[in-house]
């Protein structure tokens, strides 16, 4: 090859592709708004990445799977932990965690209640962009795994049967509604929300205890009530609630078929 | 030295390596938060320590590239530099403007966008830099009207980079749109104007050193950065996963991103070839060791390393893990920073007027071997963290902090060998400002034994 040939390989090469790669370019433009769903950025998901950027939040975590190794990924942390949660959480994270315990702890920031609002907003926005399906797995921000429970190797999505109890299981791992990441189903292992390791019994007992005042009359019934309304009987418990309220997310009402519900409610009488 | 103003360079080396050798605290500090409990937490949180770690990296190898040219650039177009004056001016202005951006990241002031975090007065002050800095190479070589390929790719590559810095200017409010045109200034760095950089400093520096042909090795360098900006400006896409852009970029990323090496490897037979041809007889061994060290690591740091994790199925479960750590590091370790450790090697002896064998001192071959070996073994540490995270926290399903304790034991690792680097690097610099200036000594002609056209 001549000095001219390398040349002109350079010069087309760098040309064509560059070419190809801006036409993609504008044809990503054209499905931007379908994809990460442009509508619902309100004032609020803007004010909210603001607050993102401002706080540096990306030099320890990683949104999308992008930012620094620090600390734990935020993707899909609405449909994980909640609002509720999220908001007592930011307020003073050394609430939740130790730093002796997990050798690393979230710096309590000078949030303001709006800003909070704001970047759970945004976070929610995040959460919903079509990510053609990562994670393959929830990843959690912790539990699950310590010996005794069942997630080691469980499939993350499909279910083994149609049988509603394993149709329940399956739903229970998956995110959302995610579940798992803040209920283990280990004997003492207390997440963010209380274990379930028996549930089916601690919710016979429940029904029977004179603080309860609720609406349901047997465990199963009891256990459906906690779902669709967290905050008809409130456990005690430093992470599961604040001020009187659960932490637990309230809206699964609306986004569970009742179908699920059912299959959730099957799969948690079968802990006892 | 035969260019009075080719010494413009020293000046910007000094600040290039006072900042590397800054840059080893932070990092120093990062693992030992990795490490934790962090008792300085509430003064200096792990997220102000990396943003800085990762700023200054990006200043002081721009600071080194950009004396690399004005060291080159008089050289290869034969001329005296257009005004020192201005340079000078240059170097002052950009030094200001990193030094406040670490400044500002100490008191919190932050754009917040990952190895973007420069405020945005911060970001205007750099592109004027970068707009000094054209404006003067530009004249040099409009006065002498004469331009070699070798000075071309990397004035080119440099102007590439100032271009490519605008889209860091721009802000959307669609996330996803905003990390997309990051990636142009990120990406189109470091895996394409960066590389042309690289490159044409390694076609200098062989010609100098081996005395290879010109004609030769210009031509190939040409299939060099054709190949670079082949596979990597498509190769863009391996940062389009998961992050809610149209699916055919997983494709094209996997595809892509899998020729990228290509580039590198053309660069590891480039330099084979050329040191093969015409021998490595050159008395500056130092300098030999540090541009064959760079051809090498960047072969695996940021080809091997990158086509490790780079396709879409493997991606999908190590995105976000360690593992882009281990690549991270020894990529811009290999390509960059030894490339510019390379050119300053190089020059210091013609700039300090010494002969070129003088320049083999027993510091200077620790401070070479104990950065190679800190090197791979923190990327060895990061790998196993890595390798370790992916399969607890992604496949398994184990909680994000279980996982974090339960690879303590590779942090353990990351600390030693980053001290070993580390003390590479104060060995480096003490080489620099101590031993040599020692023989300082009126610049002297071009000495007789180098080969002054090869």
């Amino acid at each position: 090859m001549t000095k001219r040939q390398t040349r002109a390989f350079f010069y087309a090469g760098t040309g064509v592709f560059g070419a190809i790669f801006i036409a993609l370019t504008i044809d990503s433009h054209r499905q931007f708004p379908t994809l990460t769903h442009s509508d619902r950025i309100t004032p609020a998901v803007i004010a909210g990445k603001h607050v993102w950027h401002r706080q540096n939040c990306v030099n320890c975590h990683t949104l999308l799977g992008e930012g620094a190794y620090f600390a734990p990924d935020l993707t899909k942390i609405t449909q994980q932990r909640g609002a509720a949660y999220l908001k007592a959480f930011l307020k003073d994270p050394s609430k939740f965690y130790s730093e002796e315990r997990d050798r690393r702890l979230m710096p309590t920031l000078a949030l303001s209640d709006r800003e909070i609002d704001e970047l759970i907003a945004f976070l929610d926005w995040v959460g919903r962009i079509d990510t053609q399906g990562w994670p393959p797995r929830p990843i959690l921000v912790t539990g699950a795994a310590i010996p005794g429970t069942e997630a080691v190797g469980a499939p993350p999505r499909a279910a083994a049967s149609s049988d509603p109890v394993a149709l329940g299981e399956a739903l229970f791992r998956r995110t959302p509604p995610g579940c798992s990441a803040c209920h283990s189903t280990a004997p003492g292992v207390n997440v963010v929300g209380p274990s379930l390791a028996n549930a089916a019994t601690v919710a016979a007992q429940r029904v029977e205890s004179p603080d309860y005042h609720g609406k349901a009359t047997d465990a199963a019934g009891y256990l459906r009530e906690s779902i669709l309304d967290p905050n008809a009987y409130v456990v005690q418990g430093p992470t599961f609630s604040s001020g009187g309220r659960s932490l637990m997310p309230s809206d699964f009402a609306q986004t569970l078929e009742p179908r699920q519900v059912d299959e959730l409610v099957a799969y948690l009488m079968t802990l006892r | 030295m035969r260019y009075r103003t080719q010494a413009v360079a020293y000046p910007y080396w000094v600040v290039a390596l006072l900042l590397y050798g800054l840059q080893m605290v932070f990092g120093l500090l990062a693992i030992v938060k990795y490490l934790g409990p962090d008792p300085i937490r509430a003064v200096l949180p792990f997220d102000v320590s990396k943003a800085i770690h990762t700023n200054l990296l990006i200043v002081w190898v721009l600071t080194g590239f950009m004396g690399a040219a004005y060291w080159l650039v008089p050289e290869e177009s034969r001329t005296e530099l257009y005004s020192p004056r201005l340079a000078y001016w240059q170097l002052g202005l950009f030094t200001a403007a990193g030094v406040t951006a670490v400044v500002g990241y100490l008191f919190r002031w932050t754009a917040g966008n990952k190895l973007l975090e420069q405020p945005y007065p911060v970001k205007l002050a750099i592109v004027v830099v970068m707009l000094m800095f054209l404006y003067n190479v530009g004249m040099t070589i409009w006065r002498a009207r004469r331009l070699t390929t070798t000075e071309g790719v990397l004035v080119a590559g440099l102007a590439g980079a100032a271009v490519l810095y605008l889209p860091a200017l721009l802000e959307f409010d669609n996330y996803t749109v905003s990390i997309f045109y990051r990636w142009w200034t990120v990406h189109l760095w470091v895996e394409g104007v960066w590389e042309m950089i690289q490159g044409g400093l390694l076609a200098y520096l062989l010609i100098r050193l081996s005395g290879a042909d010109r004609e030769v090795m210009e031509k190939w360098l040409y299939v060099i950065v054709g190949l670079t900006f082949i596979s990597g400006i498509l190769g863009t896409a391996h940062h389009y996963f998961w992050i809610g852009v149209p699916a055919y970029w997983l494709p094209i990323g996997g595809i892509f991103s899998a020729l990228e090496p290509l580039a590198f490897l053309a660069m590891a037979v480039y330099a084979y070839a050329a040191t093969r041809r015409s021998g490595l007889a050159h008395p500056n061994r130092m300098a030999v060791h540090w541009t064959i060290g760079s051809v090498i690591y960047s072969a695996f740091g940021a080809g091997i390393l990158g086509l490790a994790h780079t396709w879409p199925s493997v991606n999908r479960w190590t995105h976000g893990t360690m593992i882009t750590a281990m690549h991270g590091h020894m990529a811009f370790f290999g390509a960059y920073v030894m490339i510019v450790l390379a050119v300053v090697t190089y020059a210091a002896p013609i700039l300090f007027g010494r002969p070129h064998e003088e320049h083999e001192t027993a510091i200077g071959l620790w401070a070479f071997w104990l950065q190679i070996a800190g090197m791979f073994g923190m990327t060895m540490a990061f790998a196993t963290a890595g390798i370790s995270q992916t399969y607890l926290e992604r496949i398994i399903g184990l909680g994000y902090l279980e996982t974090q304790q339960k690879i303590q034991v590779h942090f353990l690792m990351l600390l030693a060998t980053g001290i070993l680097f580390a003390a590479g690097v104060a060995l480096y610099i003490y080489d620099f400002f101590f031993l040599v200036p020692r023989g300082h000594r009126e610049p002297t002609p071009w000495p007789a034994a180098e080969p002054v056209e090869a």
